[in-house]
């Protein structure tokens, strides 16, 4: 959970990363995605973790960017295990275990700067439709709703003596279960309140609804955006071309 | 005067229930009045709202009778489209009816579903800001609010739309009493500035009935009682259906009764504590 929300969830920032037009960080961390998926080496790994680095420094989030890093280490050192434990090659299995911690800092990157507004911008630029962003703006919406909604059933659930931490795990399921028919029925009250509401602000009134806020990419965000795809473009060709392959 | 809100007969059963939520029932509200919907818990109030502003039967279909018009059209007849913007409806709960992360967006919400160009939506949502005093709450997430603004900005989005009937169903319900305040001077504020009409549902009648012009009691989806807040606080069948007398009400009508004060208008603490020191000295 700690993991979930330090590595995942929006803060509110005030860098020039933030301020970059939304679709540009989702270039910039697929880019980096892409690349950790090419990496050959654990010196062109190590090459990109260092660059999410500086790209974490740039956009003031370093200190998360690193504990989510360490957190992700961690798990990896799973996959580390079982790798060299099948191939008992040992860079091969750390180039695997490192490369899971790159895959999820490009993503986190990208989810840690980037606003729900943000979000729901670039679904539109891929022409979801409307209903789909919607449903996903108010799921987001309400993730801080239900997690007091959560928390307060559970205390009033526990002063009328309910144990949530005693027994084995199947004893600890089944003590989910007062917190959860309470939660769902809140959550149907809550929908059919949110439809009325909707429907009382002529939700679905015209095909193209209007925005009050438009997103423009400024030059410098497509300079931004293109010096990306470039430095990719290089990183890509180096990769292959330049640099040395240890092992196949 | 014309009326913006009639309701003449009007009968409406849901389908899965036996009895009719509200019956026979019949009134018409005057532009510019503000009007409070007293009753016991069941008795069809919100029903009655809903079927204001077209959620009954657009989004509820059942046995409907009657007949609902606003500014002369009838309700039954109008897309929820058009009924969304002649009929504003501030819910009981406002963290169910803000969607949006930002206050300025939700604000714009309805303006956004249809369709107006983005520079007079910017100067509609701007204006409802100021006016509910807003504005400085622009950029804050939902979550960051208090219940008391959090109201404010539901009601925003409503006035965004510009309604000319705007009907609140319990809003004072989850406030605390200093904000519950607030917002029924909000309420009297905005009817004496833009002249918008209000059907007010309310058990907290001790605030409103300050600045309603009319109270009206339902009982099992009929109306039972109708007039002016005095007229209807100072007969003794009020408490017989669950209405909630304002305490210093029932000081007033004993005193009343001794002829101690004088029943014209509903007074004020300091106003019956003044008449009666006034009497005794
Ligand atoms: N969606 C629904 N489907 C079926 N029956 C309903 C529905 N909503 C309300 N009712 C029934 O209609 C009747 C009137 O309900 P309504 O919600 O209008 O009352 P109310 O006066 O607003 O009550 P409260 O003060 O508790 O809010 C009740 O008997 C209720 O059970
Ligand atoms: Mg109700």
């Amino acid at each position: 959970m700690m993991w979930l929300s330090g590595g995942f969830v929006f803060r509110r920032g005030t860098s020039r990363y933030h301020r970059l037009d939304p679709r540009v960080k989702l270039l910039i961390s697929v880019l980096m995605f892409v690349t950790t998926l090419i990496v050959r080496s654990l010196y062109e790994l190590a090459f990109v973790l260092a660059f999410m680095v500086a790209v974490a420094a740039v956009a003031t989030v370093l200190r998360r960017v690193l504990r989510t890093m360490m957190l992700t280490a961690l798990f990896s050192a799973f996959i580390f295990a079982v790798n060299f434990i099948v191939t008992g090659n040992l860079e091969m299995s750390l180039l695997y275990s490192l490369r899971f911690v790159a895959i999820v800092v490009s993503t986190s990157l990208f989810f840690i700067t980037t606003s729900p507004d943000e979000l729901e911008q670039v679904m539109k630029t891929f022409r979801l439709p409307r209903d789909v962003v919607f449903a996903f703006v108010t799921a987001v919406r309400f993730i801080p709703v239900m997690l007091l909604d959560t928390i307060q059933i559970m205390d009033a659930q526990k002063s009328r003596g309910l144990e949530l931490e005693k027994g084995n795990i199947f004893r600890r399921v089944r003590n989910m279960i007062p917190i959860l028919i309470p939660l769902v029925v809140n959550s149907v009250v809550r929908s059919g309140e949110l439809a009325e509401a909707m429907e009382s602000r002529a939700y679905g009134a015209v095909p193209q609804p209007t925005s009050l806020v438009e997103y423009r990419s400024s030059l410098a965000d497509k300079a931004v955006a293109a010096a990306a795809v470039v430095t990719f473009a290089l990183v890509a060709y180096s990769f292959y071309y330049v640099l040395p392959v240890h092992f196949p | 005067m014309s009326d913006i809100l009639e309701v003449k007969g009007l009968s409406f059963r849901y389908p899965d229930s036996t009895r009719r939520a509200v019956a026979d029932f019949d009134l018409s509200v005057p532009q510019g009045e503000i009007v409070v919907l007293a009753g016991p818990s069941g008795c069809g109030k919100s029903t009655l709202l809903r079927a204001v502003n077209g959620l009954v039967p657009h989004m509820y279909s059942g046995e409907y009778g009657g007949e609902v018009k606003v500014g002369g059209v009838a309700v039954k007849d109008s897309s929820m489209r058009d009924l969304a913007q002649r009929v504003g409806f501030l819910f009981q709960n406002p963290e169910n009816q803000i969607f949006m992360f930002t206050v300025e967006r939700d604000v714009a919400f309805g303006l956004e579903n249809l369709g107006v160009p983005r520079e007079e939506m910017r100067t509609r949502v701007d204006e409802a800001m100021r006016l509910l005093d807003i504005s400085d709450l622009a950029q804050r997430a939902p979550h960051e609010l208090s219940d008391g603004q959090k109201q404010r900005v539901a009601l925003a989005g409503v006035l965004a739309m510009r309604p000319q009937l705007v009907i609140l169903d319990e809003p004072t319900s989850l406030l605390d009493p200093k904000t519950a305040a607030e917002l029924v001077a909000l309420v009297a504020r905005l009817r004496r500035e833009l002249g918008t009409t209000f059907v007010v549902v309310e058990h907290r009648l001790d605030l409103l009935v300050k600045v309603a012009d009319r109270l009206v009691v339902m009982n099992e989806g009929r109306k039972v009682m109708e007039g002016t807040p005095r007229d209807v606080l100072f007969r003794d069948e009020a408490e017989s259906y669950g209405v909630a007398v304002p305490a210093i009400t029932q000081v007033q009508k004993m005193l009343a009764k001794d002829r101690l004060v004088p029943t014209s208008g509903l007074m004020t603490p300091a106003e019956l504590a003044a008449a009666v020191g006034g009497g005794s000295r």
